[in-house]
């Protein structure tokens, strides 16, 4: 067990427990934030995979990679929590229930 | 530097993409430009899409590096038949629904933000059909995402509202998984580039767990069963052009990369069962959305469910290409119901949405004898339901009778059952709308009148759906480019 | 010397790995909103060190100025619209709150609006027990056998690193992220930058107006800060804009620094209209605008789209950042004054159109 090897699986953990609580909490908030934690898993994977290199320097696409993901994260959680407040707003609740037009 | 040069074949995938991108930036930087550049280009685009499409047809597949740089370096382009077709049929539906949308939202306050959003979904598509990388798709994954979030959202109603919210914690899941796969698949490999991909060796373990995530993501965007429970409630409170676009191509995009994985990368090294897995999905979402589609009381609730029933048939593909001899067939009739559905649904939703335009609402049972109001409508819900019902000589009967062929010359009988089973159903909706705007009632409905462009452009969508169907050996010909069977 | 330096190493390693696992944990399970968003700064705040463990510093940088500190702000922001009453009256609010420390955990999250009927039925879970323990069964067995394939990957190939070595003489920049990111991979960066823009018109379409309110005039503490900090930010940003050439720095992390900057002004000012400004579509488009147009120059000029010409690289990727950085800044501000923005016309829709460009930037 090495180091970057600790890092992938701590990745991989974090990925599954934001999975979880996306699927069991109702709050749309908790379920950015399960979704803000299970992205942060991925990039912990990709970076921890970048610095598996046999030189001294980690590999910089994976780098690059998370880099994008960070700033697409930044932008799809401005625009889920924009959409919960206005829902909020229209409607009086923040919910995902069914509403499902009849 | 004339213009030949500057359209060199080689920089044709830069144009498409780059085109309505810039349109985008400019809609935003100059809000009230914004119709009359995303008019200007929904004329331009289809034109070099089009040069694009001779371009492959006489030369074969392109393949570019973008900044001058090799795989694995660079990210790379690619543009065989199946692409070109794609970015065809894209071109076709959202410049008409372009034009659609002009008039549909004249009235509508939500318009300075439509276009950008609009621009941005069409690159977003553009970008995701030409891409040869794997990450690359993933950024224009979330592009095309977050645009079609956006859009839905427009309409500002609650519904929508609550729409766009599950719907985009659908797609940022499902981005997630598969870019959760990527990370698999470089950390094994140490290659972004599909080509490259394709040469991969020995399975490793990790090969099925890559496909595996990035399945379930892909499948998460196309709403396939049971992930379909976004697809109606955001596709019938968006919009018409929107709700025409959304199913007509967005779902179709996820369902084109989940396609391009397996054939290239993939299919050796996955279980033949995970195919008839992904088949039998496919036909529970064919019985579940055309039932849903059956009790559905608003219009484009019922369209909705449809889509839902129709995108079941495309994922048959997966378990119908399982044999040699039968995968090229199944390969041309998954893409033909592709084609097809988007040009036919595409038609169906702005048909409604000139309904709603018209009437205010789109309660099935208060459609009375519509036809008389709007018969250049009803005349193009009748076409796109011909087609998707299957009738020839529509595009639909085409994609249906590829498909039965695959599914008896491959001895899986199974699927051709479900096939007529989708085909009696989808003809029970449709003419559960239909039978109501035909009808004869002594009050016409009283209506607004409805501008002649929205209903022309519905129409020609049909006509394109059944126009699919007459000119099969030309889009054959044009899939053919740099098939990989 | 060397082994005790690398079971510190270990060690240090261990702990971080824990205390991201046990943040993780904290935060996805707290019954209180507002604790579970501080703790996810601080989980933001201990991923950036453990970004620096893994030698990507660039990311780190970025990390802790977006993923921590932005997104937290966000999160703030928009629980603080969820939870307010109509009235929006904050001393009642206060009030509220501090009696509501000593009532159970339930209670506290009945107080989000709307919630309440969901929640009493059925605390903050989705589903009942049973299937609560049954998605805990499989996404633990998927994350099992996630573990595994990740367990068993072969050696990393080392090809990508050494070809992206040998390019960096021509790549006209010397850090290898930034000639990745702007360069061999710059097409990423370019859509990317859509996505950021994107991202800001959709939510300048979600929320109705883009004004802000403080209800009183800003604190004279805050005031001062800001006249301290200000100039430092910019001069902060600019200069991780031009040492990314060299150094971990770049657009994104300049950027988002001087987002800093103008969300502090936003909350500073009395009524923060951004919706009138003339300079924001053209701040906030100027990026993807400037990298289309050399991706276009380049491709009609040159031959290749984005293919850059070697002796120009470096000055073009210059520009480029310094376009981002510019554009980065202001989404990021849009996308926090679009969460936060409080609407005094409720009218779905209704007057978006009026509201944007009619501008007065007070700040007393």
């Amino acid at each position: 067990m090495n180091i970057p090897l600790l890092y992938e699986l701590v990745g991989v953990i974090l990925l599954g427990m934001g999975l979880y609580s996306l699927v069991v909490y109702s709050h749309p908030v908790r379920k950015i934030l399960a979704l803000n934690v299970s992205g942060a898993g991925v990039f912990l994977f990709l970076v921890a995979a970048a610095d598996r290199t046999s030189g001294p320097l980690p590999d910089p696409v994976p780098h690059a990679m998370v880099l994008t993901g960070i700033v697409v994260a930044v932008s799809a959680t401005a625009l889920a929590l924009a959409l919960a407040c206005r829902i909020h707003q229209v409607s009086g609740t923040a919910p995902l229930t069914d509403n499902e037009p009849e | 530097m004339s213009l030949n040069d500057i359209l060199r074949p080689m920089n044709l995938p830069a144009w498409i993409i780059s085109l309505p991108l810039l349109a985008a930036v400019v809609a935003v930087v100059l809000p009230r430009t914004g119709r009359w550049v995303s008019i200007f280009i929904a004329i331009i685009t289809p034109l070099v899409v089009f040069k694009l499409c001779i371009e492959i047809l006489v030369h074969g597949a392109l393949q570019m590096q973008v900044g001058g740089w090799q795989a694995p370096l660079g990210i790379q382009m690619y543009a065989d038949g199946l692409s070109a077709a794609m970015l065809a049929m894209t071109a076709i539906v959202i410049s008409c629904s372009t034009f659609y949308a002009r008039s549909y939202f004249s009235a509508k306050a939500a318009s300075p933000f439509f276009w950008p959003l609009w621009m941005f979904l069409w690159a977003a598509l553009n970008a995701l059909f030409l891409s040869g990388d794997i990450f690359n798709l993933y950024v224009t994954l979330e592009l095309l995402g977050l645009s079609a979030v956006a859009l839905v959202a427009l309409s500002q109603t609650a519904d929508a509202l609550s729409a766009a919210m599950r719907y985009l914690l659908v797609s940022l899941t499902g981005s997630l998984s598969y870019l959760m796969g990527v990370a698999l698949l470089y950390a094994a490999n140490g290659t972004l580039s599909i080509k490259m991909l394709a040469t991969v060796g020995p399975a490793s373990p990790s090969l099925p767990a890559a496909f595996a995530l990035m399945a379930a993501g892909l499948i998460m965007k196309s709403a396939l069963f049971p992930m379909h429970f976004w697809l109606p409630p955001a596709h019938a409170n968006a919009p018409a052009p929107v709700s025409a676009v959304l199913s007509a191509l967005v779902v179709k995009a996820s369902f084109y990369i989940l396609v391009r994985l397996w054939l290239m990368i993939f299919e050796p090294f996955i279980n033949p069962s995970t195919a008839q897995l992904i088949g039998m999905l496919g036909a529970f979402a064919v019985i579940w959305g055309s039932v849903q589609a059956l009790l559905a009381k608003r219009l484009k609730l019922l369209v909705a469910y449809s889509t839902v029933a129709q995108i079941g048939y495309l994922f048959l593909f997966f378990p119908l290409s399982s044999t040699p001899q039968t995968a090229h067939t199944a390969w041309q009739g998954g893409l033909y119901f592709v084609f097809s559905h988007a040009c036919a649904k595409a038609a169906i939703f702005l048909a409604a949405g000139t309904v709603i335009y018209a009437f205010g609402h789109d309660r099935i049972n208060k459609l009375h004898g519509i036809v008389r109001r709007m018969p250049v409508s009803m005349f193009a819900f009748a076409l796109a339901g011909v087609s998707l019902i299957g009738l020839p000589p529509s595009g639909g009967f085409i994609a249906k009778w590829l498909y039965l062929n695959a599914a008896l010359a491959s001895g899986q009988w199974w699927w051709s059952g479900l096939i007529i089973l989708g085909g009696l159903l989808a003809t029970a909706y449709i003419f559960r709308f239909f039978s109501r705007a035909f009808s004869y009632f002594p009050e016409v409905v009283e209506g607004r009148p409805v501008p002649k462009i929205m209903e022309w452009t519905a129409l020609a969508l049909a006509l394109c759906a059944i126009f699919l169907g007459l000119t099969a050996p030309a889009v054959t010909e044009l899939l053919n480019a740099g098939k990989p069977f | 010397m060397e082994n005790s330096l690398n079971y510190a190493a270990i060690a240090f390693d261990g702990v971080l790995a824990l205390v991201l696992l046990v943040l993780a944990w904290q935060l996805l399970r707290s019954p209180n909103l507002f604790k579970a968003i501080v703790l996810f700064i601080s989980f933001g705040l201990m991923l950036s060190l453990a970004w620096i463990r893994l030698k990507a510093i660039d990311i780190a940088l970025a990390e802790a100025a977006i993923g921590a500190g932005l997104t937290g702000a966000l999160f703030l922001t928009a629980l603080d619209r969820l939870q307010r009453r109509e009235e929006n009256d904050r001393e009642e609010q206060d009030a509220r709150w501090k009696s509501q420390e000593k009532k159970p955990i339930i209670t506290t999250e009945a107080s989000d609006q709307g919630l309440a009927a969901m929640i009493r039925k059925n605390k903050n879970h989705f589903f009942s027990r049973p299937l609560q323990t049954i998605a805990a069964i499989s996404v633990l067995a998927l994350t099992c056998i996630l573990g595994w394939t990740v367990w068993t990957l072969p050696p990393f190939s080392d090809q990508m690193s050494a070809l992206v070595s040998s390019n960096m003489p021509i790549s006209g920049v010397e850090n290898p992220v930034t000639a990745v990111l702007l360069n061999f991979r710059g097409y990423d960066t370019l859509l990317e930058i859509g996505v950021l823009l994107l991202a800001a018109v959709g939510v300048i379409s979600v929320a109705p107006s883009a004004v802000m309110r403080t209800g009183s005039s800003p604190s004279p503490i805050l005031l001062l800060l800001i006249r301290l900090l200000l100039p430092f930010i910019i001069l902060v940003s600019g200069y991780i804009l031009w040492i990314g050439k060299y150094a971990p720095g770049g657009a994104f992390q300049a950027g988002a620094v001087l987002a800093a900057g103008g969300i502090l002004l936003a909350t500073a000012a009395v009524r923060f209209n951004l919706s009138a400004s003339k300079a924001m579509p053209l701040a906030t488009g100027i990026g993807l605008l400037i990298f289309l147009l050399v991706a276009l120059a380049t491709m009609i000029i040159c031959g290749n789209y984005l293919q850059y010409p070697v002796a120009l690289a470096g000055t073009l990727i210059l520009v480029i950042e310094a376009a981002a950085t510019l554009s980065i800044a202001a989404v990021l501000v849009r996308l926090f004054v679009g969460v936060k923005s409080d609407t005094d016309n409720p009218a779905p829709g209704e007057d978006s159109q009026t509201l944007i460009f009619e501008e007065e930037n007070t700040i007393k």
